[in-house]
């Protein structure tokens, strides 16, 4: 079990490509994922699209990751490194 | 399953009365009709799952083969949007979430599927940032598609529809009437709208109960929900107590009583207790309308408002050939009796497709009525001439509507003159007298009446637009509604004119607007001199009552009495007391009409 915080940089935040983007990459790994607004309680699957929407995180907002099976540690950094790439959006 | 749930109530603008008990029917945006069904049999919500997981799947399909053809198309860049809806379809929280409301409720698939967008939907509109919050039209088209693909796999049939609905929606198209069975509505409870609302309009004249303005309630409102709604002082209420319920019994009775389709009745001339025949014709909208007219005791059409064969026609204006199917129907029905068409009023409540009047700053002293028809002919000519042809099967009329000026009657004369001519005898031809009435509904025309009574063979009183010009108050307008009074002084002077204007250069004259079918307006009309009165259908059999028990002298003093006071308030009271003196009904429903609305609905804009 991994938990870490990460930034949302871009400025669209996670909106529907970079939501769609974050979707794809999870799924990727078969440990789950965990996403919440930090110092909140609700988490949401970042496997869903639409957990992610509802999540409504702009520009500036801080999420903690918690990742959770055998590829944790892989997951984490891939999902780290497109949050600091803002989603490749602006070069 | 569905705990005790909790009674909400909710304030709108109650625009047509009557209190109804019913199930909440919610409309989505498109107006589509989605119910809560409840399978009592385990395996019928079973195959609502089955049903579900295929819509989704095909609309999966589906979208990938778009994908690729607007890859192909505009380039990966644009077509990220679709992935987007791809990734939305196969959302496990969705997927369960939907399959859960199926199995948890019973119901089928197409309200799982609704309501569990409806709960998506109202935490991304809670969301602050803008752009996600117009995520959800995204959401709204995933919907869609699965929806689209529900009904072409087997629309839900499991039960016949459920009785006693009441709609809740955003908006309620007029058109929409036209496809829904009206057996089954009680009522409409709307977020938008307002009194003079097209819609609104038409709910009065069906004695539909509604409530408009009813502002964040959708959310609030599952489908099949039961709901109280209360017409008379605009309140919904939501899954209402059994205490509540018991209060209002009497009040539910008493207006299903009234509601309920009187016994075909054979019409025995209309005449008041000292023997003038007063006539008593029908407004109505819906071509199906004719029916409940005839069953009402309708003797003619006093007022048929055509715009309704004009909504939700992409491609502008019906056809010759349509309308005249109606208006031959409705003159083969209504025969020996009159109907008259008035022609086509778009005004600020509505839009015809094809013309273009976006952009009208004050559409209802804009381009409308006649004015639109001086200017749009071939439409105009097209009406004419399915009119004119109808007139071989039974007795047409034709209204101008929105006439300010003796031109304009002319010019529209001539026109018809013209179809007229143009009409080839083989077609049937025309009756030899086809009638042309102008709407008296501009202050301007009262004023004028003595020169543009000779223009024309009768005359149409439209009340509800001669109060509003008469006043300068907008009825739909919340912060001055209190100022529509349609007691005022003013008006009553107005009437008064046109009655005694009519009768010296001889000219039938009908009042066409909806305090014809208020008993104490009624009999205030009366008393002025008017004869002819149309209003809903549903509202003859009682002004028929209350034509029968007064006489022309009683109504003659109330109204001479009327004519004196000084405010709609003093009007009021004194119609409620003299009226409720010379007759038997109870009047007590018809109260509220003729008093001024409370501040109440305003206020709340105010604060």
């Amino acid at each position: 079990m991994i938990r870490q915080a990460v930034l949302v940089e871009n400025r669209l935040g996670l909106h529907a490509r970079a939501a769609a983007k974050l979707v794809r990459l999870a799924s990727r790994f078969s440990s789950e994922v965990y996403l919440s607004r930090e110092g909140a309680h609700q988490k949401i699957d970042s496997k869903s699209i639409l957990g992610i929407l509802m999540l409504g995180a702009s520009q500036g907002t801080r999420i903690v990751v918690s990742i959770d099976g055998q590829d944790e540690v892989e997951a984490g950094e891939a999902i780290r490194r497109l949050f600091e790439e803002k989603f490749g959006e602006e070069s | 399953m569905s705990g005790k749930k909790l009674e909400r109530l909710f304030q709108g603008n109650g625009v047509s009365s009557g209190i109804v008990l019913g199930q909440a029917l919610k409309l989505d945006s498109h107006n589509r009709v989605i119910l809560k069904i409840h399978l009592d049999d385990a395996r019928l919500v079973e195959e609502e799952v089955r049903r579900v997981e295929r819509a989704i799947r095909a609309s999966k399909e589906q979208l990938e083969a778009l994908k690729i053809r607007l890859e192909e198309k505009v380039g990966r860049e644009h077509s990220f949007v679709l992935d987007v809806h791809l990734l939305m379809l196969e959302d496990k929280g969705l997927r369960a979430e939907i399959l859960a409301n199926i199995r948890n409720h019973r119901a089928n698939a197409e309200w799982a599927v609704r309501q569990a967008t409806e709960r998506i939907l109202d935490a991304i509109e809670s969301l602050k940032d803008e752009y996600i919050r117009d995520r959800r039209s995204d959401i709204e088209n995933v919907v869609e598609r699965i929806l689209f693909n529900l009904s072409g796999d087997r629309p839900f049939s499991h039960k016949p529809l459920p009785q006693n609905l009441i709609i809740v929606s955003h908006d309620f198209n007029p058109s929409t009437f036209a496809v829904i069975d009206l057996q089954k509505v009680r009522g409409l409870a709307l977020e938008s709208g307002g009194r003079t609302s097209h819609t609104a309009i038409i709910a009065r004249s069906l004695r539909l109960p509604a409530v408009m303005e009813i502002r964040d309630f959708i959310s609030s409102i599952s489908a099949g929900d039961t709901l109280l709604l209360n017409g008379d002082d605009g309140q919904l209420i939501v899954n209402p107590t059994q205490e509540r319920l018991e209060k209002v019994r009497n009040r539910l009775e008493e207006f299903r009583s009234m509601a309920e389709p009187v016994a075909s009745q054979t019409v025995v001339p209309n005449v008041t207790r000292d023997g003038t025949p007063v006539f008593l014709l029908a407004n109505t909208e819906l071509p199906d309308e004719v029916k409940a007219a005839k069953r009402c005791g309708a003797e003619g059409i006093g007022l048929f408002r055509s715009e309704f064969l004009y909504f939700g026609r992409p491609e502008g204006s019906p056809t010759m050939e349509e309308q005249l199917k109606i208006y031959q129907m409705l003159s083969r029905e209504m025969n020996p009796h009159p109907v008259a068409v008035r022609t086509l009023d778009t005004g600020s409540d509505s839009v015809l497709a094809g013309l273009e009047l976006s952009g009208q700053a004050n559409p209802s002293m804009g381009l409308r009525g006649i004015r639109l028809s001086l200017m749009a002919r071939k439409a105009f000519c097209t009406q004419v001439e399915a009119i004119l042809r109808a007139s071989a099967a039974g007795k047409m009329e034709i209204v101008f509507p929105m006439v300010s000026t003796v031109e304009e009657i002319r010019e529209a004369k001539a026109l018809v003159e013209d179809v007229r001519c143009r009409i080839p005898e083989s077609s049937g031809g025309v009756a030899g007298s086809v009638p042309i009435g102008a709407m008296i509904e501009v202050p301007a025309t009262v004023l004028t009446l003595e020169v543009l009574a000779k223009e024309v063979d009768f005359l149409c009183v439209g009340t509800n637009d001669l109060i509003q010009y008469m006043l300068a108050v907008d009825r739909g307008n919340p912060q001055v509604a209190h100022l529509f009074q349609p007691l005022h002084p003013s008006i009553l002077l107005c009437l008064r004119r046109i009655a005694e204007v009519a009768g010296r250069t001889e000219k039938p004259v009908r009042v066409c607007g909806e305090i014809s079918s208020n008993p104490f307006y009624a009999v205030l009309l009366l008393g002025m001199g008017f004869t002819q009165l149309s209003m809903n259908p549903l509202s003859i059999p009682t002004i028929r009552k209350i034509v029968q028990e007064v006489s022309l002298e009683e109504s003659r003093t109330i109204a001479s009495r009327a004519m004196v006071l000084a405010t709609a308030k003093e009007v009021g009271e004194y119609l409620i007391n003299a009226v409720s003196q010379l007759v038997k009904i109870n009047l007590a429903p018809y109260v509220k009409e003729i008093t001024a609305p409370s501040g109440r609905a305003n206020r709340s804009y105010l604060s």
